[in-house]
């Protein structure tokens, strides 16, 4: 079997050093950088994210990797948004104001429902029939956030609930958002990052 | 649904783990690495590693200590504590390797610097430590570099109740380490009912855990010391716990590299 590489995005605010670890303990090579000709060299792009939306777009754009993150996604390249990375492929996002995100998936970031936070470890349901999402259905992942991408319905692969029902995983083609940590929800997470490799690599 | 959590403690003094009791005495465990792996192959919801030397000597974050914990690759979330001066020290942690940041003197000297953070970081990121003790009825604030208890500051109150950090960690300091010890008194401590609690110091037995985590405003509960005194410390808990919304006890296979 071919040794995926894996392209972590480094743009100063993410948690790009527990991705790492996470994915090199699956067995895959990783490339952290914010160099888009290292980037290009691996398989799959995986885009962290710690932090409020505008700070991390301010980095984005700071670090010039808003244009390149787009033309890899339009470009059909693999690509995975974790927790914040997965609402910066949003159209906006009304946190702190509003602020433009990446545009690569219709929808907005809006304040969890009911305000406060989501943190802790929460179960996914798998929504809709992509066969890519159903093997994690109903594990715990772990959640640490206090918005969420309200995405349209059709791109919606994952939800969760509280007193309510909300999105917590996107897809659109070769692009997938997680709004949780897969890397920081131990066996479940590790299951879900292995999916996600093997099953958006060609 | 969301489950509350059961975050384990390690405390760090002089680079090494110790049992803490009442902010006073300490007595060593050993390597903080090695309860770091306990704790993430018992499955425990949160690990918090706090270094209480670090802002007493002015000397920042433990970011050494951090790294090689964070180099274990564990994959369970880790708290950083300890040394945190301003948004730049928080951010270096999370680039390390914690996933959020807890601060205490912090409160004390710049609470503007902890709102910073919450821009920063997002205020999920972000937990304020409040040692809290019951004195002549009234719950005091210890500034523990000096060991001063005031009321909470108005401005503390106000980062909580407006949700520029996300929780709050009430600590029994004067019952730290002693089991069976936590004095729920300290929970009233005049913050809204809507800020989430974490409750910590002297919670040893599953009977006071379920009557804390069936309380709404409690959304966690921290034990340190008690974790250190058994092998699968964190599994027999939650098997203990049966009857109140935490995940349950996990058992599973780590390979660490």
């Amino acid at each position: 079997m071919k040794r995926r590489t894996i392209g972590i995005v480094d743009y100063g605010v993410g948690n790009q050093a527990s991705v790492w670890r996470a994915l090199h303990r699956l067995g895959y090579r990783c490339r952290v950088s914010s160099d888009p000709a290292k980037l290009d060299e691996t398989d799959i792009l995986v885009l962290p994210g710690v932090g409020s939306f505008p700070a991390a777009m301010e980095q984005l754009h700071a670090h010039d990797l808003v244009d390149y993150l787009r033309q890899s996604a339009r470009g059909g390249k693999p690509f995975v948004g974790l927790c914040l990375g997965m609402q910066l492929l949003a159209e906006k996002s009304r946190e702190h104001g509003l602020t433009a995100g990446l545009g690569l998936i219709p929808g907005e970031v809006v304040p969890f429902p009911g305000g406060g936070w989501h943190i802790g470890w929460n179960a996914i349901e798998h929504v809709g029939d992509d066969p890519l999402f159903a093997q994690c259905d109903g594990m715990a992942m772990y959640f640490n956030h206090s918005f969420i991408f309200d995405a349209p319905q059709e791109y919606r692969v994952y939800a969760a609930r509280t007193d309510t029902r909300f999105p917590v995983g996107v897809r659109r083609g070769n692009l997938v958002g997680m709004q949780f940590h897969p890397e920081k929800s131990q066996d479940a997470g590790q299951a879900l990052l292995r999916t996600l490799v093997e099953g958006l690599c060609p | 649904m969301i489950k509350k959590r059961l975050v384990g403690v390690v405390t760090v003094r002089g680079g090494w783990a110790v049992q803490s009791f009442g902010y006073g005495r300490y007595l060593p465990l050993g390597r903080p690495e090695v309860l770091v792996q306990n704790l993430d192959r018992w499955g425990a919801d949160e690990i918090m590693l706090q270094c209480i030397d670090r802002s007493g000597g002015d000397i920042g974050p433990d970011f050494d200590l951090l790294d090689r914990v964070a180099r274990l690759g564990i994959a369970t979330p880790l708290i950083y504590s300890g040394g945190i001066r301003n948004a730049n020290d928080a951010r270096a942690s999370v680039n390390i390797g914690a996933d959020r940041v807890c601060v205490d003197a912090l409160l004390h000297d710049n609470p503007d610097a902890v709102a910073q953070m919450g821009y920063l970081l997002g205020a999920q990121a972000v937990i304020a430590a409040l040692p809290l003790s019951v004195v002549d009825g009234a719950v005091l604030w210890r500034d523990y570099r000096i060991g001063r208890d005031a009321p909470l500051s108005p401005e503390v109150i106000a980062l909580l109740n407006e949700g520029a950090v996300s929780e709050a960690l009430l600590i029994d300091h004067a019952h730290e380490g002693h089991p069976g010890a936590f004095d729920p008194a300290i929970l009233d401590c005049g913050l809204a009912d809507n800020v989430p609690l974490i409750a910590f110091g002297g919670i040893s037995d599953t009977q006071a855990m379920k009557g804390l985590l069936k309380r709404d405003a409690i959304v966690a509960i921290a034990v340190g010391n008690f974790l250190s005194y058994r092998e699968h410390a964190v599994q027999a808990y939650k098997e203990a716990l049966f009857d109140v919304p935490v995940r349950p006890a996990h058992y599973n296979r780590t390979v660490y590299s």
